[in-house]
């Protein structure tokens, strides 16, 4: 389900609810604020998933532990 | 052109204006102007001392009364009588006519008489008291000495008489039996008695002993209760003493001597019958005195409730009443025309408000002489007005404590909104942690007006920043989703991209290493939970953390960056954006830019071996051996890394010199023109000459009637004070230019560098809640029955509380300073000038707030 290509589809999705941030904005003296908090908010949450992601999407190391219990190493 | 609002995207356009006040209503325009809050008037009369100033009296006399007011308060505290405190948001006052200050002025003036008449009366009333209750001791204690005396008088008298009586002889005579009562008079023994404090007794003693030559038989008795020393109102233990000695002189001298010493002599009637009459006597007065001491503090204390329930108020009154005369007293007055003259700053975009309150005040008097109020054109620095909500007061504190931003310079406070608690968020990224903090603000939030009044200081700070703390909790919540952590456990929200590979002879004990589930799945959000607990998590989350935080850095950065060219923008000086704005960018792109790009395109990569180039040598190779590789990253990466190498180095002389030697070209260009500098001196002739020409000075230099734009355009600017028209100085500028390269080119290293605390707290908040985890909880649920039950219960109590004040309130205190740090420093560095100075309304409302006297006063 989620592999390379979600980065993409990620982004689309911030896009779409950036520009949904920029039209539905209150109206006001305060439209700024709301717009810019927003849209700086969706992009710093998405950068963050986005580098998480990728970040696993070619591991060089693998996971390893000794410590696993007989019946659990299935989980 | 200007917005048709002011936003809080930039400081508020601000006019300076003129006002011309009928003088009978100056003062109660002011006042309505005070509870606007929008005008900061400019001082006029900079000339003048506080004591020439028109307004001075008022405000003594205001003084005065503030005096006899914090009087009636000390009284209140010291008869403990509670004062009624004024809620502000609940009460309002009504703006107070003059004749309302005179009326307070005058009740004041009388209460305070009467008080302290009532004072005056009480003292010597409770001074009589003490006199009377110490005269009543002396009688008691005396008349006990009187009365074991006569008992043995005879022997006395045997061993005074005769010298020649043997020593012994007491002893023999000692059960002569009592005898009919005798004299003291008889015996020419004189006494005095009195009171004295009870640490003088020694060296009152030891003066009678040496000065007397022991002459004297002095008793003495503690009074068992301390008494009140009505000066001082300090309780102080006493003791009364009677000194017996033969001879008038000597006796003189004793009460000579115990006056001297502080003591109160009492005279004592030695026939026990009078004593007894004198003892009644005495309690009666007492008695009567007590009467009267109690009428007249209940009358005292009735006065000062009735006071009690107003003070506040009043206080609150002669508080804006001294503050509307101080704003008085920067306005220049127009002797002729009997007009008060004054100049304010205002936000453009309320001067129609201010200009209809004007005229409400103005309609109200019934004056047919309106008042005016006059935009004038100045080139003086307008004050930086930033309007804040309750949500953004916080961050625009936060900014603000850094410097105040130039006028109309984009607010800096804009990207902190966001980018501020979501740095803290990644350095705080705990889930368990988030909730207890979210809970926290949302309950300082709901409960947002009954926690306004609390006081204590550090709760008052914390409360606050509640917006603050709300908006941090929320990021943290999702950047505890992405670490996959809630107290250092991990949440298995969705399937692990990973298995362990299970080979058939594995026993326990022996390492397990994991291999992926699908090539075509991996976890969808945030760090996947196969890597909690493993050997080498550290290995993975050190690298990834690290990268993140370069490229969190770089972004953050370059969108700071982007602001210095929209204020270029605004400011019209596309010289900064093309020497500044354009080649900064480049450089810091073609660096650090780069370096992220390849980070993304390392983890878009599959490598055989895995083993991947590593970046950070590659970074210095670039910089040590331009056209080397230590490792290819991809093809052409060579050539790339000089050509980006050669581009940022070239862009170091553009932003050295462009922008100064344009500058300078500018100059020049407008100096062959024939242009000159307002405040060069051909200029000046000319304009002084016009002046005298045509207006008149009047008293103050000022002046007075002129009322058209242009000239009075030109009164502001002879009272230019701070000198903004500054030399062309073409040194200056190389000088100052040479110290932002140099800076931007260094920050850009170590600016980036300072970004990864954003790795090194992330990582040390993690293993600490681990660690605490592993100290108290881990043991507690390995063991059973009663003792893990009860041990359950301790730990958790130790783990809840610790969570919370060392994971919670210290960790995040700590990345609160450091994302801190990394909005002061890294970010408004790239783009913010702050050369401001701040907008300072006359307003009631801040001033109150403001005020330390007041604060008692205030519920």
């Amino acid at each position: 389900m989620a592999n390379g290509w979600s980065i993409f589809i990620g982004l689309a999705i911030i896009v779409a609810m950036s520009l949904a941030a920029w039209f539905f904005s209150p109206k006001g003296e305060n439209q700024v604020l709301w717009r810019s908090s927003l849209i700086l908010t969706f992009i710093s949450c998405y950068l963050m998933w986005a580098i998480t992601l990728l970040a696993q999407l070619h591991p060089m190391i693998e996971p390893r532990r000794s410590d696993i219990r007989p019946g659990f190493e299935h989980h | 052109m200007a917005p048709a609002r002011d936003t809080p995207f930039r400081s508020a356009d601000m006019s300076m204006v003129q006002l011309y006040i009928s003088n009978e209503i100056g003062r109660e325009v002011v006042n309505a102007l005070g509870e606007l809050g929008l005008v900061q008037f400019r001082d006029l009369n900079g000339e003048l001392s506080a004591f020439q100033r028109a307004f001075t009296q008022d405000i003594r006399r205001l003084d005065n009364v503030e005096r006899q007011l914090r009087f009636f308060h000390a009284q209140m505290e010291k008869a403990g009588i509670p004062l009624r405190k004024l809620d502000l948001d609940v009460d309002t006052l009504a703006a107070p006519t003059t004749s309302d200050i005179d009326e307070l002025a005058e009740r004041s003036q009388s209460l305070e008489q009467r008080v302290s008449s009532l004072n005056d009366s009480y003292e010597t009333l409770k001074k009589r008291e003490v006199e009377l209750t110490e005269w009543r001791w002396v009688l008691r204690e005396a008349g006990g000495f009187f009365d074991r005396a006569h008992g043995s008088v005879d022997e006395i008298r045997a061993s005074t008489d005769n010298d020649d009586a043997p020593l012994l002889q007491d002893v023999e005579h000692n059960n002569t039996g009592p005898e009919v009562e005798r004299s003291f008079s008889g015996m020419n023994i004189g006494f005095v008695a009195g009171v004295i404090a009870r640490d003088r007794v020694a060296p009152f003693e030891r003066i009678l002993w040496r000065t007397l030559r022991g002459n004297l038989y002095m008793n003495q008795a503690e009074i068992p209760e301390p008494l009140i020393d009505p000066t001082t109102n300090e309780a102080v233990s006493k003791n009364v003493f009677v000194i017996f000695a033969h001879g008038k002189e000597i006796l003189n001298k004793i009460r000579k001597i115990s006056e001297s010493m502080g003591a109160e002599v009492y005279t004592v009637d030695e026939n026990s019958d009078l004593r007894r009459d004198q003892v009644h006597e005495v309690n009666a007065r007492l008695n009567d005195v007590q009467h009267v001491l109690r009428n007249t503090q209940q009358t005292l204390e009735a006065e000062l409730t009735q006071i009690a329930r107003s003070l506040a108020a009043w206080m609150v009154l002669v508080g804006k009443e001294k503050a509307v005369y101080n704003t008085l007293n920067n306005f220049s007055y127009d002797r002729a025309r009997r007009t008060l003259i004054a100049e304010a700053w205002c936000p453009t975009h309320d001067l129609p408000l201010i200009r209809s309150t004007l005229q409400d005040v103005t309609n109200r008097a019934g004056l047919s002489v309106p008042s005016i109020i006059n935009e004038i054109r100045t080139n003086k620095t307008p004050p930086t007005y930033l309007k804040t909500n309750k949500f953004t007061e916080a961050f625009q504190t936060i900014v603000n404590a850094y410097g105040t931003a130039t006028y109309q310079e984009v607010n800096p406070a804009i990207p902190v909104i966001v980018t501020f608690p979501f740095l803290f968020a990644v350095m705080f990224g705990d889930f368990g942690h988030a909730c207890i903090m979210l809970s926290a603000s949302l309950a300082m939030i709901y409960w947002e007006k009954p926690l306004k009044k609390v006081t204590f200081e550090l709760f008052a700070m914390v409360y606050y920043g509640r917006y603050i703390a709300l908006v941090m909790s929320l990021f943290s919540l999702y950047t505890g989703l992405i670490y996959n952590d809630a107290f250092s456990k991990s949440m298995t929200l969705f399937d692990s991209q990973w298995q362990w590979n299970v080979t058939a002879g594995w026993r326990e004990g022996q390492p397990l290493t994991a291999v992926l589930k699908d090539p075509n799945y991996r976890y969808p959000f945030g760090i996947d939970w196969r890597w909690h607990g493993t050997e080498n998590d550290l290995l993975f989350s050190n690298s990834y953390k690290m990268k993140m935080s370069i490229i969190l850095g770089w972004a953050h950065m370059t969108y700071s960056l982007c602001f210095a060219y929209i204020n270029a923008r605004h400011f019209k000086k596309p010289i900064d954006i093309w020497g500044n704005f354009v080649p900064g960018m480049i450089f810091f792109q073609s660096i650090f830019g780069y370096l992220v790009v390849c980070i993304i395109y390392k983890w878009t990569v599959e490598w055989p071996g895995q083993q991947g180039p590593g970046l950070l040598n590659m970074l210095i190779y670039m910089f040590l051996q331009p056209g080397t590789l230590d490792k290819q990253l991809y093809k052409g990466q060579a050539g790339i890394q000089v050509f980006l190498l050669l581009f940022a180095v070239v862009q170091v002389p553009v932003l050295l010199f462009l922008k100064p030697f344009y500058l300078r070209w500018e100059h020049n260009r407008a100096r062959s023109k024939g242009y000159r500098g307002i405040g060069e001196q051909s200029r000046v002739s000319a304009l002084d000459a016009d002046d005298e020409g045509d207006n008149g000075h009047a008293g103050n230099g000022r002046h007075s009637d002129v009322s058209d734009g242009e000239g009075v355009a030109m009164i502001a600017q002879d009272l230019d004070e701070r000198g903004e028209h500054e030399e062309f100085e073409f040194s200056e500028v190389m000088i100052h230019q040479i110290i932002h390269t140099i800076e931007f080119c260094l920050n850009c290293v170590s600016h980036t560098a300072s970004y990864l605390r954003l790795w090194a707290l992330s990582l040390a908040h993690q293993q600490l809640s681990a660690v605490l985890w592993s100290m108290t909880m881990g043991p507690a649920l390995k063991m059973n029955g009663v003792v893990g039950a009860i041990a359950l219960v301790v730990t958790f109590t130790a783990f809840f509380c610790l969570s919370c004040i060392i994971l919670i309130v210290m960790e995040g205190v700590s990345a609160m300073l450091h994302s801190l740090r990394l909005a002061w420093v890294e970010s408004f560095s790239k783009f913010a000038e702050f050369g401001g100075w701040p907008f300072v309304p006359f307003s009631f409302k801040l001033l109150i707030e403001e005020s330390e006297d007041l604060a008692d006063y205030l519920g």
